[in-house]
């Protein structure tokens, strides 16, 4: 039997379907490495072995008896500790909601329970999705498994950790800013921010009610593919779920890029900001490779990455001092230093600051939106620099703005990151690809053409 | 238009009117150094592209159930 560390979903769905594989052998498999490794990564903020024991089981009776639910039924998965999961606190890694029970489940989580998954537990986050790495919490930081002192990304840090590490296959993130895509980036698997309104909200703990979006992290593109395509869908209890079907992303996988338009937002990382020689060089070669497999690759322009940023993090910080407001007053010092200072950011802004770039959204987006008449997909950096040292605040300071993801929260666009190798270091690098609203087949399409023309995927972090 | 640089009795007080009474000097200061933060990303944002008529991207809009 293959190491059920490294299965992806598609394999343990074939090997589960036909009988070859037990639910409850799978998930003690995992049970047994997260407890023999998690207490040096720090991935799971609260592991349950019991639930995923009985999720199991009753997955075990169902395939045996014949009612195999899809690929999801008996595949292990975990949430990133925003999202609820019905009876177990949603604490957002905070003091403040230590004891915040949830009475119900998320819908993703009534989705992935739907499929007959196998939940692990609730795992890392920055606090309230935006202030980390802290160790001023009441639990520790996500740890790399790459390099356990450096950083693995945020805010869904556990859930970039856990599936890097061969925790789990696959697991629930969320990105504002970019917080999916940044622990992808940094601990080399996949990582979409769908479409806006594409998977619903609901039960997730808001950071920017305009910009929040809930998106899938696995080791590789078909996995990310297969969870996308369970956790769509409208939900018309979410005010932002659209009533758009999305239609399948798996079925096109294969398809290659012979002939597609790749548009290179070059001037995100050679000119707005200079990423890393050792990035560039990455998404360079990963370009190269795109060309050779048959892909046209030209280079695009759209507004400068500071003016993205500026758009994104008004209106991220108003929406979220919103949010955050009455706990400011009443409980500041319940609060770690980073989340606390991140969030009060949005304390002042001023109203017309906030509808003029809500106003600038639309515009900067139907700008973007129109480069898609030349193009099919675009590609640019995820992060400038690979993941810096855990214990060093002012690299973390550094490294936290120099990204370009938040331009396509604005845009509301699907954007996948996805490993293009690893530095002198052996740390992970990435690039994006996105796509015009609901064009996530494509982005995967694309993904998966490049990923099965390199080796990157096959790699394994240090663990054990 | 240039703004002049905040000090940390101008932050507590404009603190204390928005009800933010129990910050300590250490939140204080964070409180000065993130509106300063703010502050900047209010000069990037490009307002001066903006036309009169150019809409917020999110406006309100009711459906046709609830607008019978």
């Amino acid at each position: 039997m293959t190491d059920l560390a490294w299965l992806t979903v598609a394999e343990a769905a074939g090997l589960l379907r036909a009988k070859k594989l037990s639910p409850v052998e799978y998930a003690k498999a995992l049970i047994d490495r997260i407890e023999r490794h998690d207490g040096k990564l720090n991935a799971f903020l609260r592991f349950t072995p019991d639930l995923a024991l009985a999720d199991a089981l009753r997955a075990e009776v169902e395939i045996l008896r014949g009612a195999w639910r899809g690929p999801f039924h008996g595949v292990p998965y975990g949430l990133k500790d925003i999202v609820d999961y019905a009876g177990l606190p949603t604490t957002a890694h905070s003091k403040i909601l230590r004891e915040n029970v949830a009475a119900t489940d998320a819908a993703v989580t009534q989705k992935l329970r739907a499929a007959g998954g196998v939940f692990m537990g609730k795992l890392s986050t920055h606090e309230f999705a935006i202030g980390g790495p802290s160790f001023d919490l009441p639990w520790p930081p996500a740890r790399n498994p790459w390099n356990r002192d450096h950083f693995c990304g945020g805010s869904s840090s556990g859930s970039g950790a856990a599936t890097a590490a061969g925790f789990l296959p696959a697991a629930i993130g969320t990105d504002t800013g970019g917080s999916v895509r940044n622990p992808a980036s940094m601990c080399g698997v996949a990582g979409i921010k769908p479409t806006y309104g594409l998977v619903s909200r609901r039960g997730v703990l808001p950071l920017a009610f305009s910009l929040d979006h809930v998106g899938a992290l696995t080791r590789t593109v078909e996995d990310n593919a297969l969870m996308l395509e369970l956790i769509a869908g409208h939900d018309p209890l979410d005010p932002g779920s659209s009533a758009h079907a999305m239609g399948s992303c798996t079925a096109q996988l294969d398809r290659g890029v012979k002939g597609l338009r790749i548009g290179v937002i070059r001037h995100f990382y050679t000119r707005d900001m200079k990423a890393d020689p050792e990035m560039t060089a990455g998404i360079e070669a990963a370009l190269r490779k795109l060309a050779d497999l048959g892909a046209e690759v030209r280079e695009i322009e759209t507004a400068p990455l500071s003016e993205w940023v500026a758009c994104n993090r008004t209106i991220l910080t108003s929406e979220a001092f919103a949010v955050h407001e009455k706990w400011m007053r009443e409980r500041p010092e319940d609060y770690g230093a980073l989340a606390r200072e991140r969030l009060m950011a949005g304390a002042f802004v001023r109203a017309a600051d906030y509808v003029n770039a809500t106003r600038l959204r639309r515009t900067m987006t139907d700008r973007f939106h129109a480069l898609f008449s030349g193009i099919d997909v675009a590609v640019t950096a995820s992060s400038m620099d690979a993941a810096c040292r855990i214990d060093d605040p002012k690299a973390i300071e550094f490294t936290y703005a120099r990204q370009a993801r938040a331009p396509f929260n604005v845009t509301g666009s699907p954007a996948l990151s996805v490993p293009v190798g690893f530095s002198k270091a052996g740390l992970p690098l990435a690039m994006q690809i996105v796509g015009k609203p609901f064009s996530e087949a494509l982005i995967y399409r694309v993904a998966h053409a490049y990923e099965q023309a390199t080796q990157w995927v096959k790699r394994r972090p240090p663990v054990e | 238009m240039e703004e002049h640089p905040l000090t940390l009795d101008e932050v507590k007080s404009m603190a204390a009117e928005i009800g933010m009474t129990r910050l300590t000097n250490e939140h204080l200061q964070q409180l000065l150094r993130a509106t300063q933060v703010a502050r900047a990303r209010r000069a990037a944002l490009p307002v001066a592209n903006l036309g009169p008529a150019d809409e917020p991207a999110h406006v309100f809009r009711l459906d046709g159930e609830s607008s019978r």
